[in-house]
């Protein structure tokens, strides 16, 4: 008698691209970016008009490679903008689906995650269950971190939960110590930069990715300065959203070197680019400022800095970080993202009942 | 007449006041702090257009109290709002007191400082006029000017004058040149400003008054700027209003309508919860901004100086301490005297140790 197999798919929803894979038990059996190019997502105003198309292109691929769709036994998405909640792995639920399709936490294409695994599970059978594991908006804050300068505006923790704690975790764990027992800097170098604070397992201050501050990014222009930002808005001419687009999508080294790759920017600098150099350096420097503020939220003592995401295969960007912050504590380089390890490691602990399910209400 | 020679008259013009003294060398010989009434300043639009009132009454206050004015040989203005300058002694001349008169920047009481010194030194028969570290004092690495967009660039605007005034004195005390030293010097008074002093040069601070850091007393610092761009656009506020929230009524201000640190203090003490919040939420933004000028200067730091007026307060002394302890020690320098700093400078000038600069 064969035992039965079991099998996760793992969905992570790009701004250009749908990541899908298929885990059994922690090895990876399938891994596709399924492409969606401007011309079929220019049809769509709103990114949650998407998710039909989305849905059908991922179906048709897991159909077109033979997989065993009968073996799949939970659907896991990645968790997009929505009510501040603590970290874990949460069942997809009514609520959250609400709060997924309204824009009242934000819009952004990582919402879709949740909802395609939501629908992809129904087609499949009643019994798959479909999760969402540490979406971008949980909260660890501490009440200090909260407070901006004026009561008109609160500090929100928006991050890169999902890969920041996956490292986080694979680290304490080769380092045979407790995630809940470390304090740990988590910088995560992707499409937008986030520094956070783990405290003993809690990101208890983090710059807020999405539109708030912290260090510019490929794409995003983190804090600018206030007083010229309102000048700006007031006597620029332009519309919210053309602002809105131009500093918060198009900032970063996209505003300055025309590209979102910061591996052609890394190659640049290879070759002696004085503009590439510059802007690079910029970027590093400000990545080092927020390093520096995390290590003051965490009193000065700290059991490590731990670099991630994909700039961190930038050899020379990386070097220029540890440079400045080596002597607040040993500097770790992971470089990718662990995302879809992460979500199917979780997916398959719930399905083992190892963990706590969370409801989101 | 041996007595008669390095007289400093100093001009430091607030908003609602005018401040003067006289030294003799580094040694203060009269003091006042000139107040003006609402009153008195409502008939002027322009800050520009009180240069008559004020200049009158100083020059009749030192006339009342016998000031010796044959002996001053510089009199010493707090700088404006002009063009980014380096650190030091500016001789003031027409390109000066133009832009004192336009500022680039914008309207401050201190742009009355080198205009004042001017016109008083020009009926004195052997003075000079001077400005010194005026709050646009410009030392920046390039790296520190580089925003996350290219139409806006991070600009040196902070409290220069007390934070060069402190470094020096801390870096006499231990008997090591300034220009040899790595500090952070953190100015706390109705702004924040937390500076990192690179070998004498001030290469990195957060913009104290309009553009980022913590926040403090008067104004907001660093805020989300998705949140920003929205209220703009929101049409429930002017440009004026808002420009207002982040520098005049930001911080403990918008929170508690009061600038006065010692009163949240006392609060927070007293039990309030939303007061001890709130001001620890203040210090642990202190603390985070210490943190980042660390990494500016590779977590090689001499020395931590706090000063300005909340650095009286060993509350929240201790609050940032607790989290800067491991980055370098700290040493506390509590108040400001932005009068016997711009003595000072001129007292250098005496001295030969700097050479007045020109104002281009």
């Amino acid at each position: 008698m064969q035992l039965e197999r079991t099998l996760i798919l793992v969905i992570n929803p790009r701004a250009v691209y749908t990541r899908v894979a298929i885990y059994e038990n922690y090895n990876i059996l399938f891994l596709k970016d399924i492409q969606h190019p401007d011309q079929e997502l220019g049809r769509f105003s709103h990114i949650s008009e998407q998710l039909e198309y989305r849905k059908k292109k991922i179906l048709a691929e897991l159909e077109n490679n033979n997989l065993c769709m009968d073996c799949i036994k939970a659907v896991v998405g990645r968790g997009g903008l929505v009510k501040p909640v603590k970290s874990g792995i949460y069942k997809i639920s009514k609520a959250l689906i609400r709060d997924l399709k309204s824009s009242e936490y934000g819009e952004d294409f990582v919402d879709l995650g949740g909802l395609l695994a939501n629908e992809i599970a129904s087609e499949l059978k009643s019994e798959v269950k479909a999760f969402i594991v540490d979406p971008v908006t949980v909260d660890e804050f501490t009440e200090f971190a909260r407070f901006t300068g004026h009561p008109e505006f609160e500090r929100k923790s928006i991050f890169h939960t999902l890969n920041q704690k996956a490292i986080a975790r694979r680290h304490a764990k080769a380092l045979m110590r407790e995630y809940s027992d470390m304090k740990l800097i988590v910088v995560h170098l992707g499409s937008g930069i986030s520094v956070s604070a783990h405290d003993r397992g809690h990101v208890v201050d983090s710059n807020q990715v999405l539109d708030g501050d912290g260090p510019f990014s490929p794409e995003r222009t983190g804090s600018l300065p206030i007083g010229d930002v309102v000048r700006y808005c007031f006597n620029s001419g332009k519309t919210e959203t053309e602002v809105i687009n131009m500093l918060m999508h198009g900032g970063g080294l996209k505003a300055y070197l025309g590209t979102y790759s910061a591996l052609e920017v890394d190659a640049r600098v290879n070759h002696d680019d004085p503009e590439a150099i510059k802007v690079f350096g910029a970027m590093a420097y400000q990545v080092c400022k927020e390093i520096g503020s995390m290590y003051a939220v965490m009193e000065s003592e700290i059991d490590g800095i731990i670099i991630t995401g994909g700039i961190a295969n930038s050899r020379w960007f990386v070097n220029e970080i540890i440079k400045r912050v080596e002597k607040m504590g040993p500097v770790h380089v992971y470089p990718g993202v662990r995302e879809l390890d992460s979500m199917a490691q979780r997916a398959l602990e719930a399905l083992r009942d190892e963990v706590e399910v969370l409801e989101y209400k | 007449m041996l007595a008669c020679t390095n007289h400093i008259l100093v001009i430091n013009p607030g908003s609602t006041s005018t401040k003067i003294a006289v030294y003799r060398g580094a040694q203060s010989m009269f003091q006042k702090n000139i107040v003006h009434s609402e009153e008195d300043l409502s008939p002027f639009d322009k800050v520009a257009d009180q240069f008559e009132f004020r200049k009158k009454i100083i020059l009749s206050e030192l006339r009342d109290n016998d000031v010796e004015l044959d002996c001053i040989e510089i009199v010493m203005g707090r700088g404006g709002l002009i063009k980014p300058v380096p650190s030091g002694v500016i001789a003031v001349n027409e390109r000066l007191k133009e832009d004192l008169r336009n500022s680039p920047l914008g309207e401050h009481a201190s742009n009355l400082g080198g205009l004042i010194a001017d016109d008083i030194a020009r009926s004195l028969p052997n003075a000079k006029a001077y400005i010194a570290d005026p709050v646009v004092v410009d030392e920046f690495d390039d790296l520190a000017r580089i925003t996350g967009h290219p139409i806006l660039e991070r600009k040196s605007i902070f409290h220069a004058l007390n934070q060069k005034a402190i470094a020096y004195d801390y870096a006499r005390a231990i008997n090591t040149p300034y220009t040899e030293l790595n500090l952070i010097v953190v100015h706390m008074g109705g702004g924040v400003t937390v500076g990192a002093h690179h070998h004498g040069r001030v290469i990195d601070v957060n913009q104290g008054l309009d553009g980022d850091g913590p926040f403090s007393p008067e104004r907001t610092g660093t805020l989300p700027i998705g949140g920003v761009i929205g209220l703009c656009f929101s049409g429930k506020y002017s440009e004026k209003e808002i420009r207002k929230m982040v520098t005049g009524k930001g911080g403990l201000v918008a929170y508690f309508n009061s600038n006065d640190a010692r009163h949240i203090e006392d609060m927070a003490k007293a039990g309030d919860a939303k007061a001890k919040l709130i001001y620890e939420a203040m210090a642990y933004q202190v603390a985070k901004e210490i943190g980042a000028m660390a990494t500016v200067l590779y977590s090689n730091v001499d020395a931590i100086l706090l000063t300005g007026g909340m650095a009286y307060s060993r509350y929240f002394v201790e609050l940032i301490s607790e989290r800067v302890k491991n980055i370098a020690a700290i040493h506390i320098f509590p108040g400001e005297d932005e009068m016997k700093a711009l003595a000072k400078n001129g007292v250098k000038v005496f001295m030969g140790e700097i050479k007045p600069m020109v104002y281009e």
